[in-house]
């Protein structure tokens, strides 16, 4: 029994740890050569958090693109945490407002996962998800500054680093694993990514991939729910 | 700091915080009907799933194609986690074989 929801969080965030150096690393190297300056690297990595379109953003800037299409390609690059805070939700419910607040501000595909390989500890802790992402938001901070400071010391392709976050997603989709159901929503849901992904540009192919076999799944299941009484009668 | 630059970030982390914040707060005080509950407990698994495939069959500039490294790297990676469940031991063992695997 965990007395301590808040330690127990941090300790289950030292693999998010792991994956957020490096890429954070990578991105301070990235942002850096843009043009960005070590403190507009540090505060974006405190205020935005959101690692796929801050990369996705210091490409544009390189590209001479300026800030406000660039805030509405984030808006779209990040809708997809719409679906990870609204599953989180269901295991917060007595919240306070200001509770709510400081956890769904550091939610991450990362943390969302982390959080969901194991529910019932965060079921009614927030202490625990927020040590969790209060770790690994340190982490994601302190890599990107030290990218953009020390990065050309660093060689962030070597030692295996670039594996360290598709490591870490595969592990966290083996644990989503609970049941022959989610073991064909998984097949299902990556042949529709990558053909979301080859057909439809920019980052639509997550949310698309991940709507369209939810819904496939509620209607597997609605028909089987459906199919039961009428197997009974018969 | 430069001022397009704050705008960008100021901008970048309001619109990341809405799509956080909103459904936290609305679904943490409404009862869901049983259909979108059902919707939401998929939603994990196919999240990842679509994060995952893309990795191992997508290059960097976005051209659909095999991934070698990445796909050996992956498969040790899948039956560790599904054998051990340890996501410390995972992201380690993932990472030791990418490396290896570019020596080949």
């Amino acid at each position: 029994m965990g007395s301590h929801p808040w330690r127990e969080g941090a300790k289950a965030a030292a693999p998010i740890v792991l994956g957020y150096l490096p890429v954070g690393v990578a991105f301070g190297v990235l942002a850096r050569r843009a043009g960005m300056a070590p403190s507009e690297v540090g505060l974006m990595s405190l205020l935005v958090y959101a690692g796929s379109s801050q990369f996705v953003a210091v490409e544009l800037i390189s590209e001479g693109i300026a800030w406000f299409p660039i805030v509405i390609t984030t808006f779209f690059v990040n809708l997809r945490h719409l679906l990870m805070s609204s599953t989180v939700s269901l295991f917060l419910k007595k919240e306070s407002l200001r509770t709510l607040t400081l956890v769904s501000a550091q939610l991450t595909d990362e943390s969302f996962a982390v959080a969901m390989s194991q529910p019932s500890k965060i079921q009614d802790r927030p202490g625990y998800v927020f040590g969790l992402q209060i770790i690994s938001h340190c982490a994601w901070i302190g890599g990107s500054v030290a990218g953009a400071l020390f990065g050309s010391l660093i060689d962030h392709e070597g030692y295996g680093l670039p594996f360290a976050l598709p490591g870490l997603f595969i592990c966290l989709l083996v644990l989503q694993i609970k049941s022959l159901d989610h073991f064909w929503m998984m097949i299902v849901a990556g042949i529709l990514s990558l053909v979301f992904k080859w057909l439809v540009p920019g980052n639509w192919y997550i949310i698309m991939a991940a709507l369209l076999t939810s819904g496939i799944g509620v209607a597997i299941k609605t028909r089987r729910a459906g199919d039961q009484p009428s197997k009974a009668k018969s | 700091m430069s001022q397009d630059i704050v705008l960008l970030i100021l901008g970048m982390a309001g619109v990341t915080f809405v799509s956080r914040f909103l459904p936290m707060v609305l679904l943490s005080r409404w009862t869901l009907p049983e259909k979108v509950r059902w919707g939401l407990e998929y939603i994990p698994v196919a999240v990842l799933s679509a994060i995952v495939f893309p990795i191992l069959f997508f290059d960097r500039k976005g051209a659909l194609t095999l991934q070698p490294q990445f796909l050996f790297a992956a498969l040790p990676v899948f039956i560790f986690a599904w054998k051990v469940k340890s996501i410390w031991g995972s992201v380690v063992l993932g990472m030791i074989v990418y490396w290896l695997l570019g020596f080949v």
